[in-house]
């Protein structure tokens, strides 16, 4: 990812305020393979995923004004707006959650398998300190994050109560941000 | 809530995840308002959740940029302009014209442009082409006269030229006339000028002295403006003893009856 503008969070938001499209460039240059990541995660599919990646940017254009600092990174808006479009489009082309949650052990293994795609990009050495969370910790941020499944639905696919989920959650980031400070 | 309590509770993760339900985000939502601390904790949470998916990234084929770019760019309308002040609005409106329109004022500017160009162009032509016409007047008329010319100095260069000074008489003392008599094929011409304008109704003739007696040598031009100055050719005599100018009636007689205003002998 080799950019010849470098832009902080705070003007980039602001020129994508005013619909700069050179802004919108650096954008996507800087999250597209982020959120392609998720996307693909989610269904599996190239040709699929970059589909809906399309449609992702198209849509962080279109709405950018929907957009408040306030209340949260813009990584954290375009990803959870990228990935309710990739739910959505999974609902509409009939494909069903349900059968990944139904499945066993394995199924989720699948989705935190180092498999297709994610060797093409290695950012920052992060992804070898992936392996240091432990299997339950990643599951948890995989599910949440990759599987677009609710905090019922993690509940249920692990195996832990409700309330547990929420702790879970917590200490699987706080390991992730510890990898990242020794990074 | 003590802060450490929010911060401990996992809700900031759930909500930096994207999972927290309705009343949990609102939540999460007031605290971070109040509290900075857990702003920032919560900044911390989503920056780590964030090198988790850019650890697991996908770089896309190079085409999906190309095709989000040509549509961002041909979508007319349905995009939800944020109302900021008027400068700003005008700022994205102008980002946002679909290249088509963009392609239209520009051949408008262009064609004003070619338009002014060639009104300005048609101006200059128009006045350099009444120029070239004055200027070539002009040169036919100064043209005109230097063939006069030399015509006239044809005869007066010409070897055969014989010159004959005719001086003024009691009529005129001050009046004066040439004569050249071509020696070899015997042509007369007269150069009038230094003769008096003819008066109304009158004309000088030119008449030769052959043996004695004057013989009629021609009419001279004065009526005519520009042709009294000029050399003008008589008669044609073999032999004269002399050359006299007379002032007659126009048209002449066949014998001098007028007064005599200049004459010269050979």
């Amino acid at each position: 990812m080799e950019v010849i503008q470098k832009y902080d969070e705070d003007e980039l938001v602001l020129l994508l305020q005013r619909q700069d499209q050179h802004a919108f460039s650096y954008l996507y240059d800087n999250y597209a393979p982020a959120l392609n990541g998720v996307i693909f995660r989610l269904v599996e599919d190239k040709a699929l995923s970059e589909d809906i990646l399309q449609e992702a940017f198209v849509k962080i254009w279109n709405n950018f004004s929907s957009y408040d600092p306030a209340k949260g990174r813009l990584f954290t808006w375009m990803m959870n707006l990228t990935r309710n479009l990739t739910i959505d489009a999974l609902r509409s082309k009939g494909y069903k959650k349900q059968s990944k949650i139904s499945g066993d052990e394995n199924s989720v293994n699948n989705l935190t398998d180092a498999g297709t795609g994610i060797d093409k990009f290695d950012a920052m050495g992060i992804r070898k300190q992936l392996g240091n969370l432990k299997p339950d910790q990643q599951k948890v941020i995989d599910l949440a994050y990759f599987g677009g499944f609710t905090q019922e639905e993690i509940s249920k696919e692990i195996g832990i109560p409700l309330g547990t989920v929420k702790t879970r959650m917590r200490t699987a980031i706080l390991e992730l941000r510890k990898m990242l400070k020794y990074t | 809530m003590e802060i450490q309590d929010i911060i401990s509770s996992g809700l900031l993760e759930l909500y930096a995840a994207g999972i927290a339900s309705e009343s949990e985000t609102r939540q999460v939502e007031e605290w971070v308002t109040l509290y900075p601390e857990v702003a920032t904790e919560l900044k911390e949470i989503m920056i780590g959740i964030e090198s988790y998916a850019t650890a697991n990234a996908m770089v896309p084929s190079p085409d999906v940029k190309e095709k989000i770019f040509a549509r961002i760019n041909t979508k007319e309308s349905g995009k939800v302009i944020p109302i900021q002040s008027a400068a700003d609005n005008e700022f994205q409106q102008i980002g946002n014209y679909p290249y088509w329109k963009m392609v239209a004022a520009a051949s408008i500017l262009l064609l004003i442009g070619s338009i002014a160009l060639n009104i300005f162009t048609y101006n200059k032509f128009s006045n350099a082409d009444q120029n070239l016409l004055a200027l070539r007047e002009t040169f036919d008329s100064i043209q005109g006269k230097n063939l006069e010319m030399e015509a006239d100095m044809t005869v007066v260069h010409s070897k055969y030229s014989m010159p004959v000074s005719l001086k003024g008489l009691e009529a005129a003392p001050d009046a004066a006339a040439k004569i050249f008599w071509m020696q070899n094929t015997g042509e007369v011409f007269i150069d009038p000028s230094n003769l008096p304008d003819a008066p109304a109704g009158k004309q000088y003739q030119l008449w030769a002295i052959v043996d004695g007696k004057p013989v009629d040598a021609g009419m001279i031009l004065t009526s005519k403006k520009g042709d009294k100055y000029r050399i003008q050719k008589m008669k044609t005599f073999g032999k004269a003893e002399a050359f006299a100018v007379t002032l007659e009636p126009e048209k002449g007689n066949p014998t001098p009856q007028g007064p005599m205003f200049v004459m010269g002998k050979m």
